[in-house]
């Protein structure tokens, strides 16, 4: 394919030894240093952050949080020897699809397995918080939790009403774990698990899959006379990193929902499918969407019907909540459940009027704040 | 067979990186990093300046701050910690401006409020050469 306005506009290096003391992480940071330094680019002005490498598992988000990168694009290119041709393939694409418009693409390595430094996750989480007892992401939902209800009054009540909305949403849902009713008390009396987070607050871990099929618009109507099209999407990874006395009851998903109100308007969604790892993360997309102010999501949980009968129909098959987490499925159960509602073929559950869909994700816990990844897509059926 | 041998508490994986700041807490110091270029503070220790990319120092921090949140931990991810639940995790907002994520420990701990003022304290771990940096009331 031609590319029409992408170019090479610098580089940076390290040093080679046989042997280093220096961790990988290090040697990124050399290498973006020298790089930095000759094209006279800021860290700010970078959006972009591919990462290759052979000798960690870790990903491009951790490496960021580590670095300081805000970014609007993300890549793990581990594609081996070829990892430096498709780092640049990718970003082209990127690039000329208006993602972003710089990239930095890194490729590095660290002989020395010695150095604990080199997984920064294991780093993180192993050096600064499971040494205290950490008790995993129903510990750090609760730290946000608690602000969330010390600072905006927001009560257990407000926030089960969500937990109750997905499950009520669950009962007619054959896929779902939990589809017995709920009420506020079954909520409330359920077990402590990391105060104020309760057993019916946590999702239940589980076996599953889910999968999508793509295609082209050509292609597409060949297959099915159902054509959904994806009209927007946006994400941020690590919002406000660089800031450290972050506002933890707001996520990246502010600036996500920035991006796709500024195609799509907020009144033209039809049905929320917001990723629910906790009811509480769901009040706060809802805030962070617009569709109320910082603080009101309480409020707004009161005032509306959140079922897939309700007026703001939310996690119309139950959610995560109630259907069960089967690991990396729970970020396209969403995207599954409005792509059936579009369709029309939500049997038991189906939104009345379901042409237009919004679709979020978040993920990846970060070091005293919040979470490090938030994504948003808007669905729409066209006849 | 392999005898069942009891889970270990976490300790962290001492490094190059993060060396100086445990070496502090074992001498009763509690270092930050601070910017060489733009002068900010951050924690956890890391290879770069997250704010400018600039190179790092290090400072000593007076250890106290205020409770910025906290839960109780009931369900911990490593089962060592089992005999101590609940802990009370906590985040301190240091009075330097960073976050801290830690531990309150001491008397008074199930008093814990929000906007509470607390003060390092450096408990033992089972190796001789980490003590970890936690906090009580003040």
């Amino acid at each position: 394919m031609r590319r029409k306005r992408v170019c090479f506009v610098g580089y940076g290096s390290t040093e080679y030894s046989r042997k280093s003391e220096e961790s990988q992480l290090g040697h990124y940071a050399t290498a973006i240093r020298a790089a930095l330094n000759q094209t006279g680019l800021n860290k700010k002005d970078i959006h972009g952050l591919s990462i290759t490498t052979q000798a960690s598992p870790d990903t491009a988000p951790h490496v960021a949080e580590q670095l300081g990168f805000e970014l609007d694009w993300v890549l793990n290119a581990d594609y081996g020897g070829a990892g430096g041709v498709g780092a640049v393939r990718r970003a082209a694409d990127a690039i000329e699809c208006g993602h972003l418009d710089v990239a930095l693409l890194v490729g590095g390595n660290s002989f020395d397995r010695s150095v604990a430094h080199q997984r920064p996750l294991e780093y993180q989480r192993g050096n600064f918080v499971d040494v205290y007892g950490y008790g995993g992401p129903n510990s750090l939902m609760a730290l946000i939790q608690r602000l969330h209800m010390e600072n905006f009054g927001t009560t257990l009540e407000q926030i089960g009403k969500i937990a109750m909305a997905q499950r009520f949403n669950a009962m007619n849902n054959p896929q779902a774990l939990f589809r017995e009713p709920m009420t506020i008390q079954d909520y409330l009396n359920s077990r402590m698990i990391s105060d104020p987070i309760r057993l019916f607050d946590c999702v239940m871990p589980c076996s599953g899959a889910e999968c999508l099929v793509l295609a082209s618009e050509e292609k597409a109507k060949q297959i099915t006379d159902k054509l959904v099209y994806l009209v927007t999407d946006a994400e941020k990874v690590h919002y406000q990193v660089a800031n450290m006395l972050p506002e933890k009851t707001t996520f990246g998903m502010k600036v996500v929902g920035e991006k796709i109100f500024s195609e799509v308007k907020r009144e033209d969604i039809d049905l929320f499918e917001i990723y629910d790892d906790y009811p509480i993360a769901v009040m706060i997309q809802i805030e962070d969407l617009g569709y109320c102010e910082k603080g009101d999501g309480g409020k707004f949980a009161d005032a509306h019907d959140l079922t897939y009968n309700g007026d703001f129909p939310v996690n119309t098959g139950g959610g995560e909540l109630s259907v069960g987490q089967a690991g990396l499925a729970g970020g396209f159960l969403h995207v599954v459940e409005a792509l059936r509602q579009l369709r029309g073929e939500a049997d038991g559950h189906q939104v009345k009027k379901a042409g237009r869909a919004l679709v979020t994700g978040i993920g990846w816990l970060n070091y005293g704040r919040n979470l490090g990844t938030t994504a948003a897509l808007v669905m729409e059926r066209r006849k | 067979m392999a005898e069942a041998r009891a889970p270990q508490k976490s300790l962290p994986k001492i490094n190059p990186v993060d060396r100086p700041f445990w070496e502090g807490a074992a001498n009763g110091k509690f270092l930050l990093q601070k910017c060489k270029s733009c002068g900010k503070v951050q924690f956890f220790p890391r290879v770069a300046c997250v704010d400018c990319f600039g190179e790092l120092d290090w400072i000593e921090a007076k250890g106290t701050g205020k409770i910025h949140t906290f839960t109780l931990v009931r369900v911990p991810r490593n089962p060592a910690f089992k005999d101590e639940l609940p802990i009370y995790y906590i985040n301190v907002i240091l009075d330097e401006g960073v976050i801290i994520e830690s531990r309150l420990l001491g008397e008074n701990k199930e008093n814990i409020k929000i906007g509470d003022r607390v003060k390092v304290r450096y408990e033992q771990t089972h190796n001789p050469e980490i003590k970890l940096p936690c906090f009580e009331l003040t």
